[in-house]
């Protein structure tokens, strides 16, 4: 174990110790001599003790000791009442088609607000209803978002979602023929192309083929990952490392495991202006595995030149890799 | 020199809530994912140690000063990162990379609470369970061992456990309970 991990680990110990009964003046001052030691142990000790403290508050909440978490009952309970509730938005939205108050649809329309993002950006944007979103590199995204509705647009690039909950009310993402539907949870949606990706984090998704009518409506929960090509969707479910790879981009980062260097450098090429071409096929085949800073075009050649001797030839907007 | 619970104080009440900006500055500029935890106790205790002679006026600069010296320092130490990741935390990246630290908000009260709520459902049963047989019971840690008929190291495992993932989900992880074996990256990590 690491010094600072087996110091918050002796950290916890002292302080189960010492809520518990029996506490002794001997091991309080036991405990003092352990915290004079070193800075390092009072740290560990006043961040545990003081974070503990803090969720003493959850008292006040009322939870039934013996019930189940909320969390579990709300997903239950969730997608019935969801589906009934865009049901009621269809009949609602087909009702007032006949009526005038559908010229005033529009109005609300036009209060669509637009974001973007430059190559190699990165941008966080709060939603009025206390959503958020965070923008990756090279992305367009729209957004209404009002008292009656939650609907945003990706045009292009990725974006990741933390949908503040709504009781009966969902958060919408449209990505091309896919629309998303979630009420509320933390998720990412990428666009290349007529590709869709979707990477859930937390909670659950709906992912829907919007051409047809309720056609090819999948769930995905927690650690899942669904790819749409067209209407085709393939889903890759109970894979918490690789949702978590793939939304290494919120920290700046690319994490690889044992992809092929082409699909290495079609990462790198989303966010730096510098392209990265590979010459032929079998140096494209070589896996590569880690993490590397997204901006860091530079060190990533200088390693695939040093660590696997392949050879690097630049000019002023591409870098070529090629094998000797 | 100002006296431990002064500085306590001071720690929980300027530091701790900058702990989600700490912890995503150094994953942003340190390669090596499973070594977050030991870079911010460290940072805490050279924080501790610096802000014992006398309290800094700014706790937000003065966090993420030594961040970085502890980051660079720790780089040229380990020599894992290739040299553009120091330079960049030379220079390049420093104004966007303190720009994003002093933007993170600090959590409101409700927050707070709000997220102490969520990590205590995501815990596996048994350890949701003990924790709230302690925080919302009142029970100690004999009484809920008897409530339970198991015994009471059993139930400080429990804690334990529950401790950490708490801890991480309140100060903004994602409060998964077992900490997952990967091969350091850094061993066997090509040196440019």
């Amino acid at each position: 174990m690491k010094r600072q991990e087996a110091i918050e680990d002796q950290a916890l110990d002292w302080l189960i110790r010492r809520n518990g009964e029996g506490w002794t003046e001997d091991e309080q001052a036991e405990l003092d001599l352990w915290l004079e030691e070193s800075m390092a142990h009072k740290a560990a000790f006043w961040r545990a003790d003081h974070l503990w403290q803090q969720a003493d508050r959850i008292g006040s909440l009322g939870i039934d000791t013996h019930a189940e978490p909320e969390e579990a009952k709300s997903q239950r309970k969730w997608w019935p009442a969801a589906i009934a509730a865009s049901i009621v938005a269809a009949v609602g939205i087909g009702g007032m088609s006949l009526g005038p108050r559908f010229f005033e649809q529009p109005a609300i329309e036009r209060q669509q607000a637009r974001f973007d993002t430059p190559v190699g950006g990165r941008r966080i944007v709060p939603l009025t209803d206390g959503s958020k979103v965070e923008l990756n590199t090279q992305t367009v995204m729209r957004a209404v978002v009002n008292e009656t509705k939650r609907e945003v647009w990706l045009d292009s690039g990725e974006a990741f979602f933390e949908v503040a909950h709504r009781e009966g009310e969902p958060f919408v993402v449209h990505a091309g023929r896919q629309t998303i539907t979630v009420l509320g949870t933390k998720f990412s949606v990428r666009r290349d192309k007529d590709r869709v990706t979707v990477n859930v984090l937390e909670g659950r998704v709906r992912v829907e083929d919007g051409a047809g009518t309720m056609a090819h409506a999948a769930l995905i929960t927690a650690g899942d990952t669904a790819i749409s090509r067209g209407a085709s969707t393939l889903i890759a479910a109970k894979s918490e490392e690789r949702v978590e790879s793939a939304l290494a981009w919120r920290d700046g980062m690319l994490s690889f495991d044992q992809a092929p260097l082409t699909e290495v450098v079609a990462e790198f090429n989303r966010y730096n202006r510098m392209q990265l071409v590979v010459t032929d096929p079998a140096t494209g085949r070589i896996p590569i595995g880690g993490s590397f800073q997204a901006s860091g075009v530079e060190s990533f050649t200088r390693l695939l030149r040093d660590a696997y001797g392949l050879k690097i030839e630049r000019d002023d907007t591409s870098v070529k890799i090629s094998s000797q | 020199m100002i006296d431990d619970d002064d500085l306590n104080a001071w720690f929980v009440r300027e530091v701790l809530p900058l702990e989600r900006a700490l912890s995503s500055y150094i994953r942003r500029n340190w390669r090596v994912p499973e070594d977050v935890l030991e870079l911010r106790q460290d940072i805490y205790e050279n924080v501790l140690i610096g802000a014992r002679r006398t309290r800094p006026a700014n706790t937000r600069a003065y966090v993420y000063t030594v961040a970085r010296n502890h980051l660079i320092n720790n780089a040229k130490r380990a020599r894992i990162v290739p040299i553009e990741a120091i330079a960049d935390l030379d220079s390049v990246n420093q104004d966007i990379d303190f720009a994003m630290f002093e933007a993170e908000r600090t959590l409101t009260a409700r927050d707070e609470l709000r997220r102490a709520k969520e990590g205590i459902d995501k815990l596996p049963p048994k350890c949701r369970e003990v924790i709230l047989l302690q925080k919302v019971d009142g029970l100690t840690d004999r009484e809920a061992a008897e409530s339970l008929g198991v015994s009471i190291e059993t139930v400080r495992r429990q804690i334990k456990l529950g401790m950490k993932a708490l801890f991480d989900h309140m100060a903004g992880g994602t409060g998964r309970i077992v900490r997952k074996n990967y091969r350091r990256r850094s061993d066997h990590e090509v040196l440019p």
